[in-house]
Formats: C-alpha cells, structure tokens, sequence
C-alpha cells in the first residue's frame, strides 16, 4: 500500500511485487488508470508499502495460521509491515533501490542414505534435525519456494547457506538443480525408497506415513518421483553453510564416514549401548571415525550403495557454489552487486574441521575489507550463515562492519529461527536479521526491499513469503511437506521458530546517511586462537525460544 | 370432533371393565417399553457421559516412574495438545477404614491441572503446597464401604485422612468388579508429610493428555510415541481404547442388556398396535349401527382413534413410569460397578415423554386404521358380525363334533385374521420369553462354564514351562501348557487394545480354539489367528499384517492367517507364537492350564499337582465371579418376564372374550341345554389351546430365526453367542402358556355364567 505521503517509487523492476515502472503518465486516461491502480493498490494491499500485485505466499496479504490448535493449517489474516524505529524514527518511505529475496537452510536431503545420523533423533529436540517427519520431501519443498519467489520477481536471491543437509554429493547436486531449473529424482540407491519411513521398520520412533497419523499411504512412493524446478530467474548468490561441507552439519568428511555413506548398511534402531554412550559424548572426529569403523551397534537395514552418496570436500562444494559467484581461494568469500545501488558481500563462516558454529579467519577479514574497500558508493548487504553471534571471532568483523556507513543488514540462516535486532553504532547502525528455514517450519522465504525515505535516509523493508504448497491437499506433496513440518514435536514450530511479528514482517528505519565508504575504517580486533568446536551435535536445531 | 370426543368418551364409560381390560394392557406393554428404553438408554449412554463429566483424558500414558520436568519436556510440544497433567500412581497400598480393609489401594498423587475424575460428593482435594492431607475416595470403594465425606481412611503409611469427596472416573470398572480401588492425594499434602524441601516434586508415572481436536487424537498419540524416548514400559491407553477395556470387564452383559431392550422396544410396539386393533374389532357392532345411523366414516374413524388415545394417554403414562422406575435401580447399579453415571431425571423424563407421545400415537393410529377399514364396508355386514378382514365364512361354526373343546376351538379359527393376530402377539411375547431365558443360561454360562468361552481346559495352576511334561505325566491329564497373556496395542492404531494369548506348546487349539470365521489356524512362528473384533476394529483378513506394540517402545510383527469367533475381550485378541514375541523382549507370564481326559478324577489331578508344589485352580468362565453384577441382571429379566406373562395373559383374556362376546347366542343356547361353568371352561379353554399352540412354534420361529441372532449380532457380533432355547425352555414357555390359557379360560368363563341366559337368548333371536 502507499502509505499516506509517501514518495512515488520510481527504481526496482517490478521486483517483489511493485508496479512496473514506466514513465509518467502523459494523457488523461493514463493519468485516470495510474489512479484507480494506486487505489485498487491501496485497498488491496494495506501496509505493503507500495506494492500493487500481491505475491503469492506473502504473509502481507494470508498467514498459514492454526486458530485452533488442532494441528490444521487454515489461511489467516496478514501480517502488515509493523515499522521499527530502534536505529531512526519513521520517515516517509520512497524509491526502492533494490529487491531481493533470502533463502535460507534449504537442507535437501538424502532420506536413504546409509551416512545418516537418524536415530539420533530420539535422544531429544537438541537432536531433532536428524530426523525430520517430512524429509523425504525437501526438493518439493525447494520447488515450490523457487515457484514462489519467482512469482515476486526479486533483483536478486541469497541463499544463505545449508543447501545440502550433510556434505553429500548428490544432495548438492541436486539443491543446485533445484535453484539452476531442471528436474531432480532424490531416489539414490536403488529405484524405490528404502529408508526408516518405510512402513515395514518396526520402529515408532520414526514417523512412517504409510501406517502412522497423519497417514499419507502413498507419501514415500511420490517422494522419490521427479520434482521439476523452474529455477530462480533472479541471479542468486550462495553462501556456504556447515551442512554443506560436514557431516550431519559437524565433522568433515573421512573415509569412515564416506564408507559409511557409500555403503549399504543404514542403522536404523540402535542398540541402548550405542545411544547411552552418543547420550552424554561430545565425540571428535576421531572418535566418529573409531565409531564408524567398529560398526555402530543396532538394527540396520541393507540398502543399495550408491556413490553418489558420497561426502564432498569443502573445496569442492566451494568450487561448485562459486560457479555462480566471484572471488578466490579455499573460502567463499567475494561481493556481488545487486542493483547499481546495492552491494552484497558473502562472507564464509563455516569451519573445516568439526563443529556447527562459526569461525571467522584472518582470510575472511582480508576478504570483508577488500569487498568493503571496492563497494564504492553504494550500500552493502553482508549475507553470512551463521549469525556473527554464534560466530567464534564475529566481533572483529563487526569492527569493521560498526566503523562502515554503508552497511544496512547483516542477514544470516542457521539458526533455522527469525530474529531481528538493531546493531547500534557510532555511524548509525545496521540491522542483524536471521531468517527461518525453507526446510522446518514455518518454510518461508524472506523478501527485502531496500527503499529511499525522506530526509536522506533508508529503510529496508522486509516480510515473510509462504511456498507455494497447500496446506491440507493430498495432491500438494510441498504442502505435506509444511504440514508435516508443524507437527513434528521436535520441529521447529514448538520452538517458535517463525518468531515474533517483529522478527517478520518490518519495515527497518536506518538515519540519514551518504553510502560513502568510512574515511577511518574500522579495526578488527584480534581473532580468538583457534580452538576445538565446544560441542558436536547433529545440525542446526532450534532451541527452545 | 365433539361428536367424536363425546362418543369416544360414551364409549369408555359405558363399558368401564372393557375400557380397564385395555389400559391394562397397554399399560404392561408401557411397562415393558419402560423398562427396556431405561435400560438401553441409561447403559448406552453411560460412558460418554461419565466421561463428559469426569473430564476424561484423551489419551493415558503410563510409565515407569520418571522425573516430571523430563515428562513434561516430552509432552509439552505436542501436535494437537490442549492440556497435560501428571501423576504418580502407586499399587498395593494398604487402605482401612471401618473394619474394612484393602491390600490392593491404588494411590494415586495428584498435581494442578485437570483431574479426569469426577467429584460427585463433597470437594477435591488441595494440591498445593503445604496443603493438609485429605483423600478423594472412588465412588466404588465409598459404597462398598460405606464411606461419607467427613469419614476418615487409613491410607498406608500415611495414616488416617478425612475424606473430603467422593469421585468417578469411568477409566475403570469400579471396586469390587475391579480388584483395585482408587484414591486420590494432592502432591503438596505428601510432600509435606515427608518434609520434603520447597520446590520438591514427586516423580510420575502417568500422563493425562487431552486434545484440542479429539477426532484427530490419532496424531497426538502418534507425535508422544515418538517423542518418549527414555520413558520406560510405556504404553498409551485412548478414550476408545478405555471405552474397549471397560467393555472387555462387563461389555457383553451391557450388551446383552441394550440388545434386548431394543428387542423388548419393538415388541412393545407390536403389542400396542395389535391390542388397539383387537379393540376395535370388538366394537364391529357398533361401528356398523353409526355407519347406519349417517355417521360419516371420518367421524367413525376419529371416535376410535379418541378412543384409543384416551385409554393409551394414561395407561400408558403409568406403564412407562412403572417400567422406568423398575429399571432405573438396578440399571443405576449396573452403572455404579461400571463407573459410569445415570442420565439425569429431566432427561430420562423427556425421553419417556417423547416415547410416551409415540405410544399414544401409535395406539391411535393402530385403532384408526381398522375402523377406517371397517367404516368403508356396509353397515348390514357389519351389524352381523362381519369381521375387518372379510366376510365371515360361515357353516362349519355350529358343528359339535368333538366335544365342546373342539367347537371353542371352531369358534377361534372361524374369524382366520383375528386368529392370526391373536397367534402373532402371543408368539412374539412368548419368544421374547424364550430370549430371556435363553439369555439367562448365557450369562450362567458365561459365568461358570470355560466352554463358553471355547477354552478346552478344566484346570489351571502356577507352575513353570519346565514341569509341562511332569504335569501331562499326572493320571487325568490329557495335555499341559503355559499360557501367557499379554496386554498390548495395535502400533498403528494405538488406541485399540488387544490381548496376544500364547501357549508354550506353540499350539493353542488343542487348549482353546474359538470356531474359524475366515482363513486356517496359524501354524507358523509369524503367524496369528485374530479374533473378530480386532479384526473389524483394525480392518485385518487373512493375509493381513498384524502389528502390535506390548509395553515398550518395540514393535512385533505377524501374519494373520485366520479370523476366529472369539468371545474374549470382545473379540480383541491375537493366537500368536510366544518365540517371536519373546524375541521382542516381552516378558511373558501366565498359568500352566490342564486339559483333562473326559471323566478324569479332579481329586487325583490335585494330588498329582500338590506333589509338585502347586495348587489346582478350576477355570471360571467370562465374567468371572461378579455375581452381584449378574444378580441385578437377573432382577432386571424378572421384572420384564413377569410383565411379558401379564402381556400374554392379557392377549388371551382378550381373545377369548371377543370370542365369547362374538358367539353369545350360541353360548347362551349351550347354557340353555345345561351347559354349566365347568363346561364354558372346556369350551373356551378348547378356544384358548388352538391359539397357543401354534403360537409356542410362532414364538420358537421366531426366537430361533430372528430374536437370538439379532440379539447376538447386537450384543457381539465378533463371536457365537449360544442363544438359542433349549427344548427345556421351550417346554417351560408352552407350559407356562397353557397355564395362562387355563386362566384366561377360568376368568372368562366367570363372567360368561353371571351373564344372564336370555340375554345372549335374545340377541341370537
């Protein structure tokens, strides 16, 4: 919606939503016709600052709500852009610069992969990503988040790490099909699903579609069919993400563990043993790899091998990803303009030995300090995977991030969770914005419109946007998929992962500022010695809100 | 309509004793009716309603004892959860109050939140810290006792506390009918009696989880099995699933009981059509003389219709109320063992008052008809005699050959659709007799007798698997086994519990072998024989895969090969092999049963076992030993048959009296010849014997074809239930008939002789 007084958008292609620009109206029907637009807009679309077609799935206009609490999605109310004046007070919102959309923790998975860590699922929701009720469903899940993120037509799209979820070739392979367009089967192994979902594994600790409730009889059958991507329109730019390159997003590769993936026995029930020994351990790499090669005690089922099961080194997972972006060297560190008024630096967190948190080293600062250095007069957008937070040595990149006006948003994934918070700072602060996963619930994407406001300042502007599956149709595999995703106990929906309204959809005020680049840079502190991970787990779970 | 009214009202008082004769029987089929919906009704509805009441969880998990916080980390993110409350339960605690006193108390710790019990007398009890100890006693226990609010009860250790209520929970029959009686303390109380430091709770062992949508409970309970990792032996229990259990302890005594008050229903019905159409078929006469007199047919129609709604309106009022009176005592007893709650009096009022409306109604209706029928044929025809159905047919009726009995008969069958009607309410009364006491040898049967049940052994004693072949080596003994028996779900539908029975010797025929309905005997070590009523509830047939989850996380797998009419648990049981399901870790345990060798000495087999250490048990049948719970069957039985006597009586006096009303000239012209009273008894008596006759084979027809399979199929449907009568039985009903017939004959005749001689003279003439 126009908010009253607000400044005609002239810049931006259509993205997100916004009317294409054209020039102005020169004759009396073209000025009648651009005004019952604007009014049609200003009905139809209260609170979305100036878009004028609503974008299918966004949570401006319906929310997938369950008012009841029987577990059943139904279409709500929108959520409209509530504006947040932590950083500056309200001001008249104008021109966009640039639209973008944020993907994050896509976690396209190998369900039958004989590398995977299932069972651990059972030890509690610290755990739970090891098992997902709807796993088998990520590339459909994928799929339709492309279908709707292309209907909103962004600049561009970050991905913010977590394409794969363990490191795996073929899951790689395929999270990339999904965003380049083309067709993927996630049916490694033999043709047919041979996984813990089949309803022939006697163990209830695991959902099985075909025989518990919800059931969904032919669910695993239908997974494992091709799923047709159209692929995003928009250039995207790839952020790695600790699933992408470790193990069950905590150790890297060995040998052990790529025998383990490549081979055919995949453990279903574990033996008590096994379980109370996992319960309290905190194991290296070298205890994984003594583990693996003693053979982990318990039922297991013998699956095809497949070596495309395979767990990829990080240099090559970087040399994969870098195919669609820039820069050098071992990390995936480089800069990518967005619009002529934005610049978007990609900064690689991840660690190459063990653990899921961040680690920033001396290669990412001389990275952050030469994209800093060549964004010129524009503004810059940082995109990381790990929030700086959670990120051993973080503060020094926000030395350098605090000391730089130009810097609006510091958008990160990981946490699987949506949160946004004010970073304050002598030159006027930046958002710190991490947004939820395309894997768990809620499955949204987030939308980012970066707009001029009167006074010389900016706003970036920024919603949640549903997939396009359907809630409660047996024909909408993305929609079981969502479904699904809000009912598993150990999901992310009881950890409130869709966050508060102020983490959604905002309308983020920055002051007035020129995008120049800091006569003074900043100085990052010293990095912390590296240290050994604090702790392994099995992947991004969410905590408990 | 006031000529109808008034001529209606004429009608009754001018022949007040007529008018009396009819109200009572519509008053005894009220009574029937009256009893059967209050049992139906009252037994139907009874769990929901305790349920409702009491709040009664969705789903019950229980489990060892475990830390609350750990519980509630498990339980709190639940799909589809509205609330969770825990418990601690503890066993065999020692309860007296009295000079009562009862080693298996259930104890139950209760914490804030919902209860799933209803407080019926008195207040719950605190829960809060510091909270004095006071006890919620379970309704059961309070009566069989006698307990009051304000009594004390000695709970264990624990000491004396005040009673501070009385409570239901229909989650389990109540004390006696379970060996267990429950009561209920606030966690605070205990806490402090124990001096355990602030902020101290008691371990759990029971989740109480209620649904937001109890229609989607199924993903609830499927979403808490997967999340209960670490709580040990643990096993849910659904609504449905309780509803099941409770069932499987008195289930086919409540059935028998709906199944036959919905019978009892119908035949009230058809009694009360059939005596205000044999009413109106007595008022012919006059039917015929206001039909010439220029009364319009709708007129006559409408006079009976009055006239049968105004002797229905109160007799049946009074029969209803009677009949809900005398149901609702023992019913409420029956309800009380089962822990469940009576409908309320303004229901049960507006129900009768609904039911009493269509008895009328049909009364009304059942007299309008044939006079409308009768108000259409000419008057001449039914100013002599004419009969509804047709013209009389005349020339054999004044024959006297064989005697005075055979010419009361002639004069029965003489009007053939009358005699039929008369034949058809007595056969349907009779049958309904023959139900009841068919039904009677059942539940003696269920009680007493193993073979009900289609168990083939006699005996049962405590000895391990190791002395089978000790125990088969007694004199007697044709063959011993284990047999285990273990509680479990079915892990796709954890709300259906089931019963998984094993024998040692893998073969279980030769020790129970309820009849196949569909497929072979399971042979093979992952093979199953189902019963019926798992079968229907989990949609299992031959070829099926049977999976079900005993205490544990652990799942076992067989297929099932036979579907058998099992009247155990319903029907809610599995034949297995016991490798397999030891395999799966389940611990079984169960009573060496004995087969004997027909004719073997009970004695020498005791002996035989006493020399190895144990003691013989003999096998009781279904319903073990609640004899109280049969004695109030029984009075309720009583009350119907004595009623169903009086109904039959009532057909016969009717029929014969019309009979007798009909032949008056030829009765008075016997009388004039020197017939005496010994003599119109023979007469009617003969008329009586070719009414009952053939109504003994209608009533045996229709017991035998139509009653004892519709009560059965009602009542269990999953199994064979013996309901036929036997020839005893059928003797007992003839015999009772003749009786009534010898009655109704004797009281006609009375009157017929204080009728004066030239009376019935002058009408002939």
């Amino acid at each position: 919606m126009k908010r009253p007084g607000s400044v005609p958008t002239t810049a931006g292609a259509g993205a997100l939503g916004n009317p294409t620009p054209g020039t102005d109206p020169t004759t009396r029907r073209e000025l009648l016709l651009a005004a019952a637009t604007a009014a049609t807009a200003a009905v139809l679309l209260p609170g979305c600052g100036g878009s004028a077609t609503p974008t299918p799935g966004s949570t401006l206009h319906h929310t997938l709500v369950d008012p009841d609490g029987d577990t059943l999605l139904r279409t709500g109310p929108g959520l409209p852009l509530r504006d947040r004046t932590d950083l500056s007070p309200r001001a008249k919102t104008g021109a966009t610069l640039v639209t973008l959309a944020q993907l994050s923790d896509l976690h396209v998975r190998d369900a039958q992969s004989p590398g995977r860590v299932a069972f651990l699922d059972r030890l509690g929701p610290r755990l739970g990503s090891a098992f997902r009720w709807h796993e088998t469903l990520t590339a459909q899940t994928v799929a339709a988040a492309v279908d709707a993120v292309n209907a909103a037509r962004p600049d561009a799209v970050l991905v913010t790490g977590d394409l794969a979820d363990s490191a795996q070739r073929n899951e790689l392979a395929w999270a990339l099909t999904l965003l380049r367009g083309g067709t993927v089967r996630t049916d490694s192994g033999r043709r047919g699903y041979q996984g813990v979902q089949a309803a022939s594994i006697p163990d209830p600790l695991y959902y099985r579609p075909a025989v518990d409730a919800p059931r969904h009889p032919r669910l695993l059958a239908r997974a494992v069919e091709p799923v047709r991507s159209a692929g995003l329109r928009a250039p995207f730019h790839p952020v790695l993400g600790n699933h992408d390159i470790l193990v069950a997003g905590e150790i890297a590769p060995t040998a052990a563990t790529r025998a383990a993936a490549t081979g055919d026995r995949l453990l279903v029930t574990p033996a008590p043993a096994l379980l109370e020994q996992l319960r309290g351990l905190q194991p290296t790499r070298a205890q994984v790899d003594e583990l693996l090669r003693t053979g982990l005690p318990g039922e297991a089922i013998t699956v095809a091998p497949d070596p495309d099961r395979t767990q990829l080194d990080a240099a090559d997972v970087v040399g994969q990803l870098r195919g669609r972006g820039g820069g050098a060297g071992a990390r995936l560190d480089y800069g990518a303009d967005a619009g002529d008024r934005v610049r978007v630096i990609v900064l690689d967190l991840v660690r190459r030995d063990a653990g899921s948190g961040g680690l920033v080293t001396a290669a990412t600062i001389a990275a952050l300090r030469r994209e800093l250095a060549a964004a010129g007069h524009r503004y810059i957008l940082v995109a990381v995977h790990q929030p700086l937070a959670q990120t051993a040595g973080g503060d020094a990149i926000h030395d350098l991030l605090d000391a730089d006006p130009r810097v609006v948003a510091v958008l990160a994934g990981h946490t699987h969770r949506n949160a946004i918070a004010p970073r304050r700072s002598p030159v006027g602060g930046y958002w710190l914005i991490t947004t939820a996963s395309i894997v768990d619930w809620p499955q949204q994407w987030r939308a980012l419109r970066l707009v001029e406001t009167a006074g010389g300042g900016i706003a970036l502007e920024t919603w949640m946007v549903d997939h396009t599956g359907r809630p409660n149709d047996e024909d909408s595999l993305a929609g079981i998929a969502r479904d699904l995703a809000f009912l598993d106990p150990q999901g992310d929906r009881p950890a409130h992962a869709a966050g508060p309204p102020t983490a959604r959809n905002v309308r983020l005020f920055l002051p007035p500022r020129a995008p120049r680049a800091p006569k003074t840079p900043g100085t990052p502190r010293a990095l912390p010695p590296p240290t050994a991970p604090e702790r392994l787990g099995a992947g991004d779970a969410v905590a408990a809100a | 309509m006031s000529f109808a009214l008034r001529t209606a009202w004429a009608s009754l008082h001018g022949r007040p004793g007529r008018a009396a004769l009819t109200a009572a029987g519509i008053a005894a089929a009220g009574l029937v009716l009256g009893v059967a919906l209050t049992v139906a009704y009252a037994l139907s509805t009874g769990f929901d309603r305790a349920a409702d009441r009491a709040e009664l969880p969705t789903v019950v998990a229980r489990f060892d004892d475990e830390d609350p916080s750990t519980v509630d980390a498990a339980v709190r993110d639940l799909p589809n959860l509205a609330a969770a409350s825990y418990r601690y339960e503890r066993t065999n605690v020692r309860l007296a109050a009295g000079g009562h006193v009862l080693d298996q108390g259930v104890l139950e710790v209760v914490r804030g939140g919902r209860r799933g019990y209803a407080i019926v007398a008195g207040r719950d009890v605190r829960t809060a810290a510091g909270a004095p100890l006071e006890v919620v006693v379970e309704r059961g226990l309070a009566t069989q006792w006698g307990l009051r609010v304000g009594d004390r009860l000695r709970v264990g250790r624990l000491g004396f506390a005040p009673i501070v209520g009385i409570s239901v929970a229909p989650d389990n029959v109540a004390y006696p009918l379970a060996k267990t009686a429950r009561i209920m303390v606030g966690e605070g109380a205990l806490l402090r009696r124990f001096g355990a430091p602030p902020g101290q709770h008691f371990a759990v062992n029971t989740a109480l989880l209620w649904a937001r949508d109890p229609s989607r409970s199924d993903v609830l309970v499927s979403a808490a099995r997967q999340s209960s990792f670490g709580l040990r032996q643990l096993r849910f229990l659904t609504r449905s699933g309780i509803e099941a259990l409770v069932g499987q302890a008195a289930g086919i005594v409540v059935a028998l009981l709906v199944a036959f008050g919905i019978v009892a229903t119908g035949l009230a019905g058809v009694l009360l059509g059939a005596g205000a159409q044999s009413e109106v078929q007595r008022a012919l006469d006059r039917i015929g003389l206001q039909r010439a007199l220029g009364v319009a047919p709708g007129a006559v129609v409408a006079v009976h219709a009055l006239r049968g709604a105004l002797v229905a309106a109160p007799a049946a009022g009074v029969g209803l109320t009677l009949g809900a009176l005398a149901g609702r005592a023992p019913t409420g007893r029956v309800l009380a063992s089962l822990n469940e709650l009576p409908p309320s009096a303004g229901r049960l009022v507006a129900l009768l008052a609904l039911v009493w409306a269509g008895a009328v109604a049909l009364v009304a209706g059942a007299s309008a008809l044939p006079a409308w029928r009768a108000a259409r044929r000419p008057p001449a025809e039914l100013l002599r005699g004419g009969d509804v159905a047709g013209p009389r047919r005349g020339g054999r009726a004044g024959s006297t050959r064989g005697g005075l009995a055979a010419l009361g008969a002639r004069l029965v069958l003489a009007r053939r659709l009358r005699f039929a009607a008369v034949v058809a309410v007595l056969g349907a009364a009779a049958s309904v007799v023959l139900l009841l006491l068919a039904l009677a040898s059942l539940l003696q049967a269920l009680r007493d007798d193993p073979a009900t049940l289609g168990k083939r052994y006699q005996l049962t004693t405590r000895l391990p698997e190791s002395s089978t072949r000790a125990v088969e080596a007694i004199p007697g003994v044709q063959a011993a086994a284990v047999r285990y028996s273990a509680d479990a779900v079915s892990a796709f539908s954890l709300g259906s519990p089931l019963k998984v029975i094993a024998y040692s010797s893998g073969d279980h025929t030769r020790f129970e072998a309820p009849p196949l309905a569909s497929g072979r005997r399971a042979r093979g070590q992952g093979e199953a024989e189902v019963g019926l009523g798992l079968a229907d509830a989990l949609g299992l047939r031959p070829g099926s895969t049977l999976v079900i989850q005993p205490l544990g996380p652990r799942e076992v797998r067989f297929r099932v090969v036979g579907i058998v009419r099992a009247l155990q648990d319903e029907g809610r049981v599995a034949y297995v092999d016991p490798d397999r399901l030891r395999d799966a870790g389940v611990a079984l345990d169960g009573p060496m049963v004995l087969r004997l060798r027909p004719g073997a000495s009970r004695a020498r087999i005791a002996a035989g076992l006493d020399a190895l250490g144990a003691r013989a048990d003999a096998v009781a049948g279904a319903t073990g030993d609640s004899g109280a719970f049969l004695d109030v069957l029984a009075g309720l039985l009583r009350i119907v048959a004595a009623t169903v006597a009086l109904v039959c009586l009532h057909a016969l006096v009717s029929a014969l009296a019309l009979t007798a009303r009909e032949r008056r000239g030829a009765v008075a012209t016997l009388r004039a010849a020197g017939a005496d009273a010994r003599a119109l008894r023979r007469l009617l008596a003969g008329a009586a014997l070719v009414v009952v006759v053939p109504a003994v084979v209608v009533a045996i027809v229709l017991e035998t074809a139509l009653l004892s399979p519709l009560v059965a199929h009602l009542a269990a449907g999953y199994a064979d239930l013996p309901l036929a009568a036997t020839t005893g039985q059928v003797a007992a009903v003839a015999g009772g008939l003749l009786l009534l017939s010898w009655l109704a004959a004797g009281w006609t005749g009375h009157r017929l002789v204080r009728e004066p001689v030239v009376a019935g003279l002058r009408e002939d003439a």
